[in-house]
C-alpha cells in the first residue's frame, strides 16, 4: 500500500503540468484559433467555470480508479484537477477552472512573451533590396529609404 | 494619395510586355478599389450608390475574403473599423499577389515588387542569396531596424509612424497604443497584409498572437524600444 501512496501524488503532478499545458493551449491568445478576440484586458470577462478534458484511449486492462488533486492556484486561476487511471495508464484528465482573474488574458500573454525573441530597437544601415514599412505615400516617398534603394537599382 | 510601386525582374528572359500587364493589373485595381476616388466601386459601395450585388466579382472575390479576414481576426481586421468602407489593409498585398502571379506566367522566376511598403518577393536577386528586405525604422527615415532574408514570401508592415495613425482599434474605435509597427511574413502578401492590420490594432495584444499563427511569422517594434520576433521570423533575420 506504501508503494500506491507514493505513486498517487507524482500521478497528479504530471496530470496537473499536462492540465496546465491543457489550459495554455486550449485557450491561447490565438484568435485565429480560438475564433475570438482577446479582449483588453481591463474588460476581461469572468472565464465561465467550464472543465477541460482530456481523454486517451486505455491499451491495458486494469482497475479504473479516479482521484481529485487538492486545489490549487495558478498564475491564471485556481483549479482542481481530477485524473482517471485505467491499470496503471492515465487514461484521463479534467481539469475544473474554480475560478478564473480578470488579469487571464494579460497574464496568457506574458506567458506566450518567453517564445518571442526580445531584444532592442536598432537603427541599421545594412545593405539591403527593398523596405517594408507602414504605408508610405508618394509625398513621404520622396524621402523614403526606399527610394534611394529604387534609384540605386536602376543605376546597375 | 498616390502610392509608389516598383518592380523588379531578375530573369533577363522576361517579355516586358509582362510588366505592362502587372502595372495594368495595379491601375486596373486602384480604379476599383481605391477608397481616394470617389468613383470607384469601394466609394460608391460606401456612398450606397453601388448595390452589393452589382458590384464587379473582383469586388465582390474581395468583400468575401475580407469578411473571412474578419472571422478569422476575431473582429481585428475590420474593413469598417474606421467606420467607413476601407478594404486597403488586404487589397494592397492582394493587388501585388496579383501582378506577381501575371510576372508568374510570363515565365519570370525572380523578382521583387513593392508598394507602398509591402514587399512580395520571389526568386532570388542572385543564385544562393535571398532578397534582403529591410524593416523601415519607425523613428529614424534613413535606418532599417531588422533586415530578413526572404524568398518566395510577402512581407507586409503595419505601423503609426507614415499616414499618422491610420489603423483603428475596431473594438474601441481609436489607435492602438504602445505598438509602433507590426510586419509580417507569409507566402501570401493579402494575409500578410490583413494579419499585420489585426496585430498592429490589437497593440501590446499583438505580439503573442502573431506567435500563433501558422505559416505566418512577425517583428513587432513596442513604443518602448523593445523588437519582438516569433521564432520563425528570428530565422529570416539577417540583422
Amino acid at each position: 500500500m506504501s508503494m500506491l501512496r507514493r505513486a498517487v501524488p507524482a500521478v497528479l503532478a504530471t496530470a496537473a503540468v499536462v492540465a496546465l499545458l491543457a489550459s495554455v493551449r486550449a485557450r491561447p491568445p490565438a484568435i485565429a484559433v480560438s475564433q475570438k478576440a482577446p479582449p483588453p484586458p481591463q474588460v476581461a470577462p469572468e472565464q465561465p467555470q467550464r472543465p477541460m478534458v482530456s481523454i486517451r484511449k486505455a491499451t491495458v486492462k486494469g482497475r479504473v480508479r479516479s482521484a481529485n488533486s487538492e486545489i490549487f492556484t495558478t498564475p491564471f486561476s485556481i483549479i482542481e484537477v481530477r485524473v482517471t487511471l485505467t491499470g496503471k495508464q492515465l487514461t484521463r484528465v479534467e481539469t475544473v477552472e474554480l475560478s478564473g482573474t480578470g488579469a487571464r488574458t494579460q497574464a496568457i500573454n506574458d506567458r506566450a512573451e518567453p517564445i518571442l525573441r526580445e531584444e532592442a530597437l536598432k537603427a541599421g544601415s545594412a545593405d539591403i533590396d527593398v523596405v517594408t514599412g507602414a504605408t508610405y505615400t508618394s509625398e513621404s516617398y520622396k524621402l523614403a529609404l526606399q527610394s534611394a534603394i529604387d534609384r540605386a537599382r536602376a543605376r546597375r | 494619395m498616390g502610392i509608389p510601386v516598383g518592380i523588379e525582374v531578375v530573369d533577363g528572359d522576361v517579355d516586358p510586355a509582362a510588366l505592362d500587364a502587372a502595372f495594368a493589373h495595379l491601375r486596373r485595381v486602384d480604379a476599383t478599389f481605391s477608397t481616394y476616388r470617389t468613383d470607384s466601386e469601394i466609394s460608391r459601395l460606401d456612398a450606397g450608390t453601388l448595390a452589393p450585388d452589382d458590384a464587379s466579382p473582383h469586388v465582390r472575390a474581395v468583400l468575401e475574403r475580407c469578411a473571412a479576414l474578419r472571422q478569422e481576426t476575431g473582429g481585428w481586421f475590420d474593413v469598417r473599423a474606421t467606420g467607413r468602407l476601407d478594404p486597403s489593409g488586404f487589397v494592397k498585398g492582394w493587388a501585388l499577389d496579383g501582378a506577381g502571379a501575371i510576372l508568374a506566367e510570363a515565365g519570370a522566376r525572380s523578382f521583387c515588387l513593392h508598394a507602398g511598403g509591402d514587399v512580395l518577393v520571389r526568386g532570388e536577386p542572385a543564385p544562393g542569396r535571398p532578397w534582403r528586405v529591410g524593416v523601415q525604422h519607425p523613428l529614424r527615415r534613413d535606418r532599417v531596424a531588422a533586415v530578413l532574408g526572404a524568398r518566395d514570401l510577402g512581407v507586409a508592415t503595419s505601423g503609426a509612424y507614415e499616414r499618422g495613425p491610420h489603423i483603428v482599434d475596431p473594438h474601441r474605435g481609436r489607435p492602438p497604443e504602445g505598438v509602433l509597427s507590426v510586419t509580417v511574413v507569409a507566402r501570401d502578401l493579402g494575409l500578410a497584409d490583413a494579419y499585420a492590420t489585426a496585430a498592429f490594432a490589437m497593440g501590446l495584444d499583438g505580439p503573442a498572437w502573431t506567435a500563433s499563427l501558422p505559416g505566418c511569422h512577425a517583428l513587432t517594434i513596442l513604443a518602448d524600444g523593445r523588437v519582438l520576433s516569433t521564432p520563425g521570423m528570428a530565422r529570416l533575420r539577417l540583422l
